[in-house]
């Protein structure tokens, strides 16, 4: 799950490992209930100095997604099927605006991109 | 904000040619702090200033709250130190090594050693004169880390060592501070190592510290931007500029090397004429190399 963290990136990486759990907390993937590592052994994987862990199951538990309890660890929470949608739905949204901004240095507009984008998907022929 | 290690206008003259210029260093308690710097610039040196191994010339030093060098040796007692030649008898075992380090100090963890001497497959009976580079730097930070410090200063810890063994070491000390509050100071040129585990970063360059910040804020602070049609003399500018370039010739118009930039600060180039084409990230390599280049390079 925490294969793509890129310490050169300019995205903190509390961030990316945040991203990474939310990621899979609205794809089901992770579900109510689940544990999540400790933050010793995900440092350990990744890496990563603890205190970027610590800040990202902080930033998780802030937004609801999980709860961190004293002495047994950070669990996932129930979001409920509407958040997930709207989950699913902004990182759409981010994918998008990423794929733009490149499109952009390319010189290409929205319109080539969304040209590509279906014939990508097959809903137009090319 | 407490600080592990206080320096504040340190100076100290090595041979004719080298010397440590007014040092100002902050250590955060708590933060694992990246010393990077070039080979030669003063990182070696900064660090035994510290440890009270040299003697400064004017200034002041503070290390877990205590004046170097007056109470050196309290300090060292808490401080588990790599330096960057190991100091270990030949003639020793693995074994007798670990027993003879850890007679030198009162919160020595017996048990913490043998784990370490187990998952890094170090054989108790082996002469340390026979150990490969790869032992060596397992046993340093076994010896270091089964101290109980309360600050670990690294100088060039994984220097030398491949990338298995680096791997091993680095993991060892993220786990001993997940466990225990604890201050890591660690010196290193492998950027890409620092990049990943560290929060804060001090930069050396000719006996200066040139930058001291957040990991974060320095990443995300220095960015090579390229600009069209600007004007020849700029003022007032809400960034630091640190280089202007001709652009490579294809884009046309110039390259700007900026520190301190924060998104809103586009409208800048707007408000002379000028225009912003792109905003490019950089790493912690990069970063640090055009720093350093432009330090270089006063005026460029």
């Amino acid at each position: 799950m925490f294969d793509q963290i890129d310490p050169r990136s300019p995205t903190p990486l509390y961030d990316q490992i945040a991203d990474r759990i939310r990621v899979a907390v609205a794809a089901g993937e992770l579900r109510p209930g689940d544990p999540l590592p400790s933050v010793r052994r995900l440092a350990g994987r990744l890496r990563v100095n603890p205190a970027t862990v610590v800040q990202a199951y902080r930033a998780l538990e802030a937004e609801g997604f999980v709860e961190m309890r004293q002495g047994s660890g950070t669990f996932v929470l129930d979001i409920g099927v509407n958040r997930r949608d709207a989950e699913r739905h902004d990182q759409a949204r981010d994918l998008v605006r990423d794929v733009l901004a490149d499109a952009a240095r390319l010189g290409l507009s929205g319109e080539d991109v969304l040209r590509a984008l279906r014939l990508e998907i097959g809903t137009e022929a090319g | 904000m407490t600080h592990a290690i206080e320096m504040r206008g340190v100076h100290h003259r090595l041979g004719k040619t080298f010397e440590i210029r007014d040092l100002t260093v902050n250590v955060p308690s708590g933060s694992i702090y990246g010393f990077l710097g070039p080979n030669g610039s003063g990182k070696t040196t900064t660090i035994r200033l510290m440890l009270g191994l040299l003697r400064r010339g004017k200034g002041s030093i503070q290390v877990l709250g205590r004046p170097i060098p007056a109470d050196a040796a309290r300090v060292l007692a808490r401080t588990g130190y790599v330096p960057e030649r190991p100091h270990l008898y030949d003639s020793f075992s693995i074994g007798e090594a670990i027993k003879y380090h850890g007679a030198f100090f009162r919160t020595w963890d017996a048990r913490r050693a043998e784990e370490l001497r187990v998952r890094f497959r170090l054989d108790a009976a082996g002469r340390i004169g026979r150990l490969s580079k790869g032992e060596t730097g397992k046993l340093m930070m076994l010896l270091v880390l089964a101290q109980s410090p309360d600050l670990l200063v690294l100088d060039e810890p994984t220097d030398g060592l491949d990338p298995v063994v680096r791997r091993d070491v680095l993991t060892a000390v993220l786990d001993y501070v997940s466990q225990r509050d604890a201050t890591v100071f660690i010196s290193s040129h492998l950027v890409h190592e620092l990049e990943r585990i560290c929060d804060w970063v001090g930069v050396m360059d000719d006996g200066r510290l040139v930058a001291e910040m957040p990991m974060q804020t320095f990443k995300s602070g220095i960015k090579r931007l390229r600009v069209a049609d600007a004007p020849s003399l700029v003022s007032d500018t809400p960034f630091v500029l640190l280089a202007r370039e001709p652009g490579d010739g294809l884009s046309g118009g110039e390259v700007w090397v900026v520190r301190g930039w924060q998104d809103p600060m586009k409208q800048y180039f707007q408000g002379v004429g000028a225009r912003l084409r792109e905003v490019v990230d950089l790493d912690l390599e990069e970063g640090f190399v055009e720093l350093l280049r432009t330090f270089r390079t006063p005026g460029a």
